[in-house]
């Protein structure tokens, strides 16, 4: 099982983006939501994520402090966290990149470009279906 | 204008097509009547402003049964049981992902700022040059684009 944190202000967004990781194979996902950068800040001071998701044009923190106070934290700053949004202009994306981000997304995406991510930096392993066949072939 | 307007047709299509599976034909230079037409039915409307190279804002319009289709298709579950909170979420993220996909295409290399987007009236949607009709499947609707 997989446990990551979305970021976003758009309640659907947020949504889509659970349903569409759900459905590309991590359907025992545990996922956290936040609103804002200041809100996923305090969800991670008490639950470990493997993967932050994250928008970048929120009200009270953006994306991009989010992710300079992610990385600027001793404990957290591990945690991958990929920028999916609709600002993604080169200057901004290396903006993000250059603040700690492992990766970007553009919106509009595909569900396929969401699994992508989520293989990229959890693998294949991470998989339910792939978990499953493996506990098929379990010697005991 | 020209140049932002070819850009948000295309950002439009990608848009509709990739997250609610609604291919789309566009109406250009509607006459005022065919605006007035549209404002006149239940929809919802929202703005979202931009800065960069150049400023200004975009307006949507979406009538409601369309913005129900579109939130059903977003979320795979029914949009008439859907609230305000995910219909309205779902108007806003839609103007920002056009408006956001659109500037990137006028130019990759120029940096560009969104702000947050607003709900308006309805009778708030301008009736001047700037507006795109979208047809779609179903009911029509309307993008506007103020350059400041």
């Amino acid at each position: 099982m997989i446990s990551l944190l979305i970021v976003d202000d758009s309640l659907p967004m947020r949504s889509v983006i659970k349903k569409t990781i759900r459905a590309a194979g991590y359907g025992q996902s545990e996922f956290l939501e936040a609103a804002n950068g200041k809100e996923a800040l305090k969800l991670l001071k008490n639950n470990w994520v493997d993967m932050v998701l994250t928008d970048h044009n929120m009200p009270v923190m953006n994306g991009l402090d989010f992710i300079r106070a992610v990385k600027a934290d001793a404990i957290i700053k591990t945690i991958p966290v990929v920028v999916i949004s609709t600002e993604g202009n080169e200057s901004r994306v290396r903006e993000f990149m250059d603040s700690g981000a492992a990766g970007y997304l553009a919106k509009p995406f595909t569900a396929e470009a969401i699994r992508d991510l989520i293989v990229k930096f959890l693998g294949e392993a991470s998989y339910d279906e792939d978990y499953s066949d493996s506990n098929e072939n379990l010697d005991f | 204008m020209k140049t932002i307007l070819t850009a948000m047709k295309i950002s439009i299509s990608e848009v509709m097509e990739t997250m609610f599976f609604l291919p789309v034909e566009f109406l250009e230079k509607p006459a005022q009547k065919q605006i007035k037409a549209l404002k006149g039915r239940q929809s919802r409307a929202c703005c979202l402003d931009f800065s960069g190279d150049g400023s200004g804002s975009v307006y949507l319009l979406v009538p409601t049964p369309l913005l129900l289709e579109m939130a059903g298709n977003f979320m795979g579950e029914p949009g008439e049981f859907m609230g305000d909170e995910l219909l309205d979420g779902t108007l806003m993220e839609t103007v920002n992902m056009m408006t956001g996909n659109a500037l990137r295409k006028v130019n990759a290399k120029i940096p560009f700022e969104l702000g947050i987007p607003r709900l308006v009236p309805g009778s708030q949607f301008p009736e001047t040059e700037g507006t795109l009709i979208i047809k779609t499947t179903g009911p029509e609707m309307a993008v506007h684009i103020t350059l400041g």
